[in-house]
């Protein structure tokens, strides 16, 4: 493609940008990812935005159901738990523990993947092979054992629970990683870059990171659901937060007594839930569709 | 009677924005038993153009021409499924990276009967098994590839890219065409190989009076093998005629610069010398010129060339050009 | 005149792995040896499996060789060493997808080579970048652009461009012109041998194209299953070739030259 400086009024935007452009064209995928956004946002400021306390007991409004039912009160938007403590806020509380936990934990395992699966791309025979797979027995374990399983070992709480998860997570992102290096190393600019004298690092950071990153948001975005449903499942049998928390699987197991009673104490939790899992689906869902066309194009 | 008659063809791409011209009227006809070769460097539209022949564009382009003929019947007037129909019976494609367009996971065998024509199969239907499995082993003769076991029981990956463009041209001959399209088949081999390909196409010319259309961007090369030449450039008409015509007297200054650029002619020229180029390079889609496209890079371009130039006719040498190098010779 | 590099007995077996009893060495290269002077172009030709990427390889540094050395001047290059050698010796890839880093701008692609090699300022590696663009016919505006934005000739030239910004002595070309199209191949070979008349540079040119290999090259080496089949001028060699594998390939290319 000529250009001349003619050709003024056309911008040339780098491939991760117009990656973005692509993302943004689909309806369906910018609504996951303005509800993505959102829910970052209201982890991060949850406790500034509460209305009320979400671990204070308020004994006078037990058991109030949400403002549309006839017995609800406006002050209360989506009624009362059986020990008066607003639902509202501790649904908003709760997304910083669930959903802003659960981007902790992927970041972590993705940092820890792609140390470990860089190591093994760049080392070669049984050192690589060992690095790749050691983490593997971990895939043979269900995430709600392992953490079972720690728990006993450490004590409950949340920081071990958390470990657990990031445990699971980490050797996907130990294959992804190195198959995707692997893969580049092929590639005859990163030959090109070695002959200039650059070191492996510098090959890492330069050549091969900007090329691997989509795959590697994408991967991430789908072990994100992963660990939201873990969280919740933890939380639900009482492994995760410490009571009073409001972590949205604790809160379902809490209000699993009261179901004939009080419904929404159930079912506001569960939506929650669903809401989280189905908005970080969509912008994974997104990311590799526009993975795919600016592959085709 | 001419078999294919297509008279100012274009090719649109309808986007958001504008509309791209992609293939801007040209016109082609091939008679029974010619072998012609369409030429023309990357972004010329030849591909573009087999596959609206064909009929497997997809509904982002919008195909008209004024004439469409095949064997005398306007294919116009049908829909593009009816067309799909009237032009498959007759007429075969092939493609140019012939490891890819074949199954990985199924064999040859597998392949091959799948493609034989069961009209032409006769008997009651436990027989018609072992007729297909005859006919995939004729097939492969025909071809010329004669240990047809060790061919039937292989993978496409076990086999070389001259191999698996022989059996393409085996699937390809299945339902007995008349028409064969060949887009540019031997670009993914050895240059060794690529003789093998030519001759064989060359001898089903002869012997099926099959006619070929040849699509390649090697001038030089498909003179060996073709009886008349179109050559099209970015998207335009350039200049048709007989292969002798061409080779010996190109009256356009775009063949000229092609048949300049290859070996044949830089005999002549002492050894690292400059070779004779157009300046410039070939435009892409979005920012094509007005007019005659060669334009902004021909050496004798004048206020005229702004206007696209009708297709003049000297003795069946067909040219598109205000200023052509007839006069020089 | 002195020869710029010279080739000593170089060549490269890979051991097969797999058979721990039984080791198989695969001869990728039998030793050979040649010369080349500057201003000069010595043509390889050969089928795939020759060996002659092998060659390309163990010249450029991304091998090992199994036995004997690479002289450049009368100074033996290390094969470790990158950073010696890649002053010297650069390499232009056949063009595919992946000649160019796709996430950086051309700008970053030609510091890179500057930042690791050279100590210039920031201001002097711009305005090298900037020359070095114009020399091989783009602009200048060209140098915050994406790989995807160019044509397969460009980034052709963008490839020379990186290999020639540290004016190196050697430039070999790995079929760097087969998949050009013919009208753009001309234009790369004339920009070719005006920056060889320019810069004095010695070009090894890998290729199976005879037509450009009669047209660029000064001697010629034919190499088949990894041994020298046949070594000498271009000329020579093509008006009388000795060996029938040289035979057929020149039959196989309908290739007639005239006998002045």
């Amino acid at each position: 493609m000529a250009r001349n400086s003619i050709y003024q009024e056309e911008t040339f935007p780098s491939p991760l940008i117009r990656l973005w452009h692509s993302f943004r064209e689909t309806k369906v995928v910018m609504i996951g990812f303005s509800c993505f956004l959102f829910l970052f946002f209201l982890a991060v400021f949850a406790p500034i935005l509460t209305p009320y306390s979400s671990v204070e007991n308020n004994l006078d409004y037990l058991l109030l159901p949400p403002a549309w039912d006839v017995n609800g009160d406006v002050s209360f938007l989506l009624g009362t738990d059986n020990l008066g403590r607003d639902m509202l806020s501790r649904l908003m509380h709760g997304t910083s523990l669930t959903f802003g936990l659960s981007f902790v934990v992927v970041i972590t395992s993705l940092v820890i993947g792609v140390i470990i699966g860089s190591l093994s791309a760049l080392t070669k025979g049984i050192k690589s092979s060992f690095l790749n797979h050691f983490l593997d027995v971990i895939l043979s374990i269900p995430s709600l054992l392992l953490a079972i399983i720690i728990v006993a070992i450490l004590g409950p709480g949340l920081g071990n629970t958390l470990w657990a998860i990031i445990l699971v997570l980490i050797p996907q992102f130990v294959h992804i990683t190195r198959n995707a290096v692997k893969e580049e190393f092929t590639k005859d600019y990163v030959l090109a870059s070695r002959l200039d004298g650059a070191n492996s690092l510098r090959i890492l950071s330069y050549s091969i990171f900007p090329n691997i990153i989509e795959k590697l948001i994408s991967q991430a975005t789908l072990a994100q659901s992963a660990a939201i449903l873990d969280i919740a499942a933890l939380g639900f049998l009482g492994l995760g937060a410490p009571i009073p928390l409001p972590e949205w699987g604790a809160m379902l197991s809490n209000g699993l007594g009261l179901f004939y009673t009080a419904p929404w104490t159930v079912y506001l939790p569960g939506l929650a839930i669903l809401f989280s899992v189905v908005a970080t689906n969509l912008v994974g869902e997104g990311m590799r569709h526009a993975l795919k066309q600016s592959k085709e194009s | 009677m001419n078999l294919l008659d297509i008279r100012n063809l274009s090719i649109e791409l309808h986007s958001s924005h504008n509309s791209i011209l992609a293939v801007d009227r040209v016109s082609l006809s091939m008679k029974e038993g010619e072998v012609r070769g369409l030429v023309g460097e990357s972004g010329s539209g030849k591909s573009l153009l087999a596959q609206a022949i064909i009929g497997v564009l997809d509904d982002r382009w919008h195909v008209h021409a004024d004439r469409f003929h095949w064997r005398g019947r306007d294919l116009l007037r049908l829909t593009p499924e009816e067309r799909k129909v009237v032009i498959s019976q007759d007429v075969a494609m092939i493609f140019q990276e012939p490891m890819a367009c074949l199954d990985p996971t199924a064999s040859i065998g597998e392949q091959l009967e799948e493609a034989v024509n069961s009209e032409q199969l006769s008997g009651y239907f436990w027989q018609k098994s072992q007729q297909r499995k005859i006919a995939a082993t004729k097939l492969l003769h025909k071809v010329g590839i004669k240990n047809h076991e060790l061919c039937i029981r292989s993978y496409p990956h076990q086999l070389t890219e001259a191999l698996c463009q022989r059996v393409m041209i085996a699937m390809a001959l299945a339902k007995k065409p008349l028409l064969l399209i060949a887009d540019e088949p031997t670009a993914a081999m050895e240059n060794s190989n690529q003789g093998q390909i030519f001759r064989l196409l060359a001898s089903l010319n002869q012997l099926k009076n099959m006619s070929i259309l040849l699509i390649s961007h090697d001038l030089e090369n498909v003179t060996h093998w073709t009886d008349t030449i179109t050559v099209m450039y970015s998207g335009q008409f350039v200049e048709a005629g007989t292969t002798k015509q061409i080779f010996t007297k190109p009256y356009h200054p775009y063949t000229r610069a092609l048949l300049d650029s290859s070996p044949k002619a830089n005999i002549e020229l002492p050894a690292k010398s400059r070779l004779m180029t157009l300046p410039g390079s070939i435009p892409i889609l979005q920012h094509l010129p007005i007019g005659c496209r060669l334009g902004p890079r021909c050496p004798r371009a004048q206020q005229e060339c702004v206007q696209a130039p009708k297709v003049k006719n000297f003795h069946g040498h067909q040219v598109s050009c205000h200023f052509s190098l007839r006069d020089n010779y | 005149m002195a020869a710029l590099l010279q080739v000593i007995e170089l060549s490269k077996s890979y051991k097969l792995s797999g058979h721990w009893f039984n080791q198989k060495t695969v001869t990728a290269l039998d030793p050979l040896s040649f010369e080349i002077q500057a201003y000069k172009t010595l043509a390889i030709i050969g089928e795939t499996g020759s060996g002659k990427s092998t060659l390309a390889k163990l010249l450029v540094g991304a091998e090992i060789p199994s036995t004997g050395k690479v002289r450049l001047n009368g100074q033996t290059l290390n094969a470790e060493n990158f950073k010696q050698r890649c002053q010297h010796i650069r390499m232009i890839f056949q063009d595919s997808g992946t000649t160019l880093n796709p996430s950086l701008t051309i700008r970053q692609l030609l510091d890179e080579p500057l930042k690791l090699n050279t100590t210039l300022n920031e201001a002097q590696r711009t305005q090298l970048i900037q020359d070095t663009l114009q020399k091989v016919g783009l602009l200048v505006d060209h140098m915050n652009f994406y790989p995807h934005m160019f044509s397969g000739g460009q980034k052709q030239r963008i490839s020379l461009a990186r290999a020639i910004i540290l004016k190196p002595q050697v430039i070999i070309l790995d079929e760097a012109l087969a998949s050009l199209d013919p009208s753009l191949r001309s234009q790369m070979i004339n920009l070719l041998l005006d920056l060889q008349q320019q810069m004095g540079l010695a070009f090894i040119l890998i290729s199976h194209n005879l037509g450009i290999v009669r047209h660029f090259s000064d001697d010629m080496m034919v190499l088949a299953d990894g041994k020298v089949v046949e070594y000498g001028k271009t000329a020579d060699i093509l008006n009388q070739p000795k060996h029938k594998f040289t035979q057929k390939l020149i039959m196989s290319q309908h290739f007639q030259l005239l006998h002045k």
